[in-house]
């Protein structure tokens, strides 16, 4: 909310400078966000007198005037307004002078005469509407002085809380400037002057739906004059942020601020014989608004209307028919508590949120339907002229009782851990207007209110009972009472303490494993990514998630969840698999030249159960191109490729402790290369698609990159684990015994197969077969290849005999003979 | 043949080998010498073959003389070779010096998401105080975001979260890591210590200043006698070890439903060390989170009783703790992954 400083000490006394106003304000728990020096933007604008104006010589809509400044020779200045005469004081720009929007003036040529500088409207000052006449001061403006000494002032820009409605007024801030600086608060005077008509003859207001509107006050203003309002008016309003309009909708409008109730005005001419009533919409009813668009209406839609029909939606915007004109003589005024649940859904409906609505969702003192009918009324009085009408139509004039909360001071200590006496805390809440008095033995306190009631008893003379101001919505609980104690008191003076209560039992951090994955990761030379969850549909449907599922992680289930109001369609739908954003990211890096791109994320999927279940999973994603060695100036480079990525995962699996990864080619990836693909496991805690990119969803995306690895992995423990605990184990005393075999294969069959045979026939002595040779050519058959594996034999309690040796690796010939069918090559 | 001619003969084939081996180009010539010299079938052999011819009487004084000329053999033999191996060893570490000033071969170095490496330093910090990492899901369910957080349905207080929902009844995408209060609670009985890192969301236009996905990282700790004071001296903590032991606090009133007292915190301007400046709004104070004293609905929602049980919540966008700390004055960069951005957070 902007408060201009000035319209605010109409209401409180200020004795602090701004920048103190602000700091107290801001530890108060009334944020101000921003100090603005209103008029700032005034340069070299000073005040002068019109000595002459006489008609330009060479054109009629121009005068040609003499200005004084008190002292110097007097200017000659070419003004088009008409509105100007000898005597006048008025706003002078100098030649230099900057204006708002930044508008230089400068010594200028006008028809053939000199104009040393431009007498300033409100409009080009920023200072009223007024664009067409020149600005006149006060008779008595000093002479000479810069126009910002006279005029310029100091917005606060004062961030309200939802809950605290009641300051979204220059009252309610005067409430909360008073309990800083002690100072009272002056209540502006509402009592309109009557005339003799009385208002029972002229309006009535029957309301058909008291839950939605349980109060409306209405008043009626006879033979009004619609003009501009007196220009302090619009000068305070346009530095509050609002557009002056006409002296009576100005009313509204600064009556909202002042008093923070939302004012409605009707044109009386537009109002079936002044007989209002209000009531829920009917389907098939329209109304044109304010704004011009005509809109239909609901049965959830609460309407101000008469015999004929709609002629506002009720708090949220009034209707074109009976909207205030210039040729506007009769006003009717509305001052109405609506239930704020119905106004807020009906603005959200209509999309028309204003500053009236915002302050009828937060809830209205229901003693200000009355004060706001009558301020408007006297102001209208004032400001544009008129006869009031003689008393209000109020349909329901109680005024409910002020709220009462009995607080314990004790627990109040306990729970801001201070040491203020109840007389302290009594004084405190004083400070906010919030009188309090000793409760009646047997007082209960209630700890909580809403669905599930919290009332405790108390031993007698422990509770206090706190009457809360008619104006604060916010407090109903001993809590809340607390935070009143706390922030009066100021939340610098609650005293730092360190927690010496007791602590929790030792959990796991259930980031560990994630943390191992990632520094093993960044280690190897890959960096970190964290992208959207949110993308677009058309990459949900081509990167759907992988079918890689360890056991106690989340499977990539469901369908893809939708958002319902998203931002944009590139944002509209839950990831499933992490490749396409890491596909994104090698995009990025490639448009800005990187040539070596080796990036993962652990991040998650999302999917759709039946019926309202939803599901989330984490995988590891990881996308490598380019240089894996860049060149340098004495090595060549070397590419990435599939067995790089390869390389990552058989790293990430020995991190944690698992068996060794094992691969199977995967076809039917639609994303990945047929031939270049596979489905990686490392026993139960490690399962992956890994694969290069597959050259069409490479050009569907617009990558440039020849070849791009990518692989989306699923591994037990990223939701929460830990990684296993490695075992100490003695090396060997005893001298290994190495051995080579190579194994003539047909070209298709999977080194996997070789492996599998040694190890299955390699006996307990086999410690590792490692891969060392693939040879294709002569002397070999088209379409064989050789592979070669030098495979280690030891045993841990003695030196092997070449005999067992021997045995072993006769075992190994016969039976990778046997399983795999491939001739043995010595 | 008598002792004084093999003697002779023995000095001879000494002073020949000495300016032999004094006349040797290489080791290899030294050792080649050596070999004729002294080798199984060498000359000192065949010359103590002539030690039948002596007289007996001579034949035990022959062995001192003939290890005598031995042993200035060997030496000088020894002596020899060592300086040619010494100079040609010279030689090769010459011929084989390279230009040391070129740069080493670069070895691929990855770097972490300054996001993750900020929730590892919060965890860390709030770790020395016993808080422990829980995590909860990012698609929620309105009740657990909002309405046991005390902000019933078309309450003005939602204007604070702009939500995104989805297709699933009742389900939203989380506006805060909040709702894992209520879920910490529902797991744990206090003494709680809890600190809920993770990603949410807003239906929020993307500028330097807001994202749509966002990092937060949420704290709560409830026990029978955890006051607000606490708080203040936790977060103050907290400030001092992220952002220096130097720099103000402040601890001033804010708003949440879901606490009360509510709090916000602030530490001085990063930028411009209080005095004032356009970061800062000119107020020499940056917020850096939001706090309060868990409200009696929240505490009674989590199934806890609110007269026995009290506690604070904190709640801290990891973006904005990494900007001060790191010196980013977007929020987009993070999620746009340019390696050249990542790459300095080494």
């Amino acid at each position: 909310m902007r408060v201009p400083l000035s319209w605010l000490r109409d209401y409180v006394d200020i004795d602090l400078t701004p920048e103190q106003l602000a700091e107290r304000l801001t530890l108060l728990g009334m944020e101000v966000k921003d100090l603005e020096r209103w008029g700032a933007d005034w340069q070299n604008v000073v005040i002068g007198e019109l000595l002459t104006v006489e008609r330009h010589p060479r054109a009629d809509r121009l005068s040609l005037t003499t200005v004084t400044l008190g002292q110097g020779e007097p200017l000659e200045i070419v003004c088009g307004a008409t509105n100007i005469a000898p005597g006048q004081r008025v706003p002078v720009a100098l030649p230099g002078a900057v204006l708002p929007g930044d508008r230089r003036i400068e010594r200028t040529e006008k028809m053939g005469i000199v104009s040393n500088g431009m007498l300033c409207s409100g409009d080009e000052l920023r200072l009223t509407a007024d664009g067409d006449g020149i600005l006149i001061l006060a008779g008595d403006a000093p002479l000479g002085v810069p126009l910002v000494d006279l005029y310029g002032d100091i917005v606060l820009d004062v961030d309200v809380k939802p809950n605290r409605g009641d300051v979204l007024s220059l009252i309610g801030l005067a409430r909360e400037v008073s309990a800083v600086t002690g100072a009272p608060v002056r209540f502006p005077d509402t009592d309109p002057v009557e005339g003799s008509t009385p208002i029972a003859e002229v309006l009535s207001v029957q309301v058909e739906d008291p839950e939605r509107c349980p109060r409306f006050v209405g008043r009626r203003v006879h033979g009004v004059a619609v003009g501009p309002s007196p220009e302090l008016v619009q000068m305070r309003l346009i530095a509050a942020g609002q557009r002056p309009v006409s002296n009576v909708v100005d009313v509204s409008n600064y009556v909202m601020l002042e008093l923070g109730k939302p004012i409605h005005t009707f044109d009386a001419a537009a109002i079936r014989d002044g007989r209002l009533l209000v009531r829920l919409a009917r389907d098939g009813e329209r109304l044109e608004t304010l704004d011009h668009v005509v809109r239909d209406l609901n049965p959830d839609t609460l309407l101000i209307a008469d015999a004929d029909g709609p002629l506002a939606i009720a708090g949220v915007m009034g209707g074109a028919s009976s909207e205030i004109s210039t040729t506007t003589t009769d006003v009717i005024i509305e001052s109405a508590i609506f239930d704020p649940v119905s106004i807020r859904r009906t603005a959200f409906h209509f999309a028309l949120r204003s500053e009236a609505s915002l302050r009828f969702e937060k809830g209205q003192e229901h003693r200000l339907a009355r004060l706001g009918a009558d301020r408007t009324a006297r102001l209208i009085g004032e400001w544009a002229g008129g006869d009031v009408a003689a008393g209000v139509v109020d349909t329901d004039p109680r005024e409910p009782e002020p709220a009462q909360v009995a607080f314990r001071p004790a627990r109040i200590n306990r729970l801001l851990g201070t040491r203020l006496d109840p007389g302290q805390q009594v004084e405190l809440l004083a400070r906010v207007g919030i009188t309090t008095m000793s409760a009646q033995p047997g007082t209960a306190v209630t700890v909580a209110a809403g669905t599930k009631p919290l009332v405790v008893d108390a031993p007698d003379g422990e509770v206090l009972l706190a009457t809360v101001p008619t104006w604060r919505r916010d407090l109903a609980v001993e809590a809340d009472v607390a935070e009143e104690v706390a922030r009066v008191h100021g939340y610098e003076r609650v005293p730092a303490i360190l927690p010496h209560t007791p602590m929790p039992g030792h959990r796991h951090d259930p980031l560990r494993l994630r943390d191992a994955v990632r520094a093993m990761l960044a280690g190897a030379g890959l960096t970190e990514a964290v992208t959207l969850a949110l993308v677009s549909p058309a990459m949900v449907e081509r990167f759907p998630a992988p079918d890689v599922t360890v056991a106690g992680e989340g499977e990539p289930v469901g369908t893809p969840i939708v958002i319902t109001n998203p931002l944009s369609s590139q944002h509209s739908v839950m990831r499933q698999s992490v490749i396409g954003s890491l596909l994104e990211v090698v995009a990025t890096n490639e448009r800005h030249g990187a040539e070596s791109i080796a990036v993962f994320e652990i991040g998650k999927g999302y999917g759709r159960l039946d019926g309202e279940r939803t599901t989330e999973w984490w995988r590891l994603g990881l996308a490598l191109t380019g240089w894996a060695a860049v060149p340098t100036w004495d090595q060549p480079g070397r590419a990435f490729d599939l067995d790089d990525a390869k390389g990552v995962l058989e790293l990430v699996a020995s991190r944690l402790g698992l068996p060794a990864v094992r691969y199977v080619p995967v076809a039917d990836d639609l994303n990945l290369h047929p031939g270049r693909a596979a489905r990686a496991t490392a026993g139960a805690g490690l399962a992956a698609h890994v694969g290069e990119l597959h050259p069409r969803t490479r050009d569907a995306l617009g990558l440039r990159a020849e070849r791009i690895i990518v692989a989306e992995v699923a591994i037990a423990g990223l939701v929460g684990g830990a990684p296993a605990v490695p075992r100490g184990e003695t090396p060997s005393r005893y001298p290994d015994v190495v051995r080579d075999i190579a194994v003539v294969v047909p070209q298709v069959r999977p080194a996997a197969d070789v492996v599998a045979a040694v190890e299955r026939h390699g006996g307990s002595l086999l410690r590792d077969v490692a891969l060392f040779d693939v040879y294709r050519g002569r002397p070999l058959a088209d379409g064989e290849k050789s592979l070669a594996y030098r495979v280690t034999f030891q045993a841990p309690d003695r030196t092997l005999t070449e005999a067992e040796v021997d045995a072993a690796m006769e075992a190994i010939t016969a039976g990778v003979a046997a399983d795999v069918g491939g001739r043995i090559r010595t | 043949m008598d002792l004084a001619d093999l003697t002779r003969d023995l000095e001879a084939l000494r002073d020949e080998t000495l300016s032999a081996a004094a006349a040797a180009p290489d080791a290899a010539a030294v050792e080649a010498l050596g070999l004729d010299v002294l080798g199984k079938k060498g000359r000192l052999t065949t010359i103590l073959r002539g030690i039948g011819a002596l007289p007996p009487e001579d034949r035990p004084r022959v062995g001192a003389v003939a290890n005598a000329i031995r042993e200035d053999i060997e030496s000088a033999l020894a002596d020899r070779g060592t300086a040619l191996h010494g100079a040609e060893l010279e030689t090769r570490l010459a011929a084989e010096a390279v230009d040391v000033t070129t740069p080493g071969r670069p070895i691929r170095r990855g770097t972490l998401h300054p996001i993750n490496e900020t929730i590892a330093e919060i965890a860390d910090i709030f770790g020395q105080f016993g808080f422990v990492v829980y995590e909860g899901p990012e698609i929620e369910d309105d009740v657990r975001n909002f309405q046991m957080l005390n902000i019933p349905p078309d309450h003005p207080a939602r204007d604070l979260w702009d939500t995104l929902y989805v297709d699933v009844e009742g389900h939203l995408l989380r506006t805060h890591t909040s709702p894992g209060q209520i879920r910490v609670m529902h797991q744990e009985q206090p003494p709680i210590r809890a600190l809920l890192p993770g990603r949410c969301f807003r239906y929020e236009a993307i500028d330097a200043s807001h994202a749509s996905e966002f990092f937060q990282v949420e704290g709560l700790m409830v026990d029978e006698g955890t006051t607000m004071g606490d708080l203040k001296g936790l977060l103050d903590q907290f400030a001092r070890a992220m952002y220096g032991a130097d720099k103000r606090t402040r601890f001033r009133p804010g708003y949440y439903p879901f606490t009360e007292p509510s709090v916000a915190f602030d530490v001085e301007c990063i930028v411009c060390g209080g005095s004032g400046c356009p970061a800062c709004s000119r107020s020499g104070w940056m917020t850096i989170l939001g706090a309060g004293m868990v409200h009696p609905v929240v505490l009674q929602y989590g199934g806890l009783d609110p007269e026995r049980y009290q506690g604070f919540a904190f709640g801290m966008g990891v973006e904005r703790i990494a900007n001060l700390r790191h010196s980013v004055g977007d929020l987009r960069l993070y999620m746009d992954n340019d390696l050249r951005f990542l790459g300095q957070f080494r």
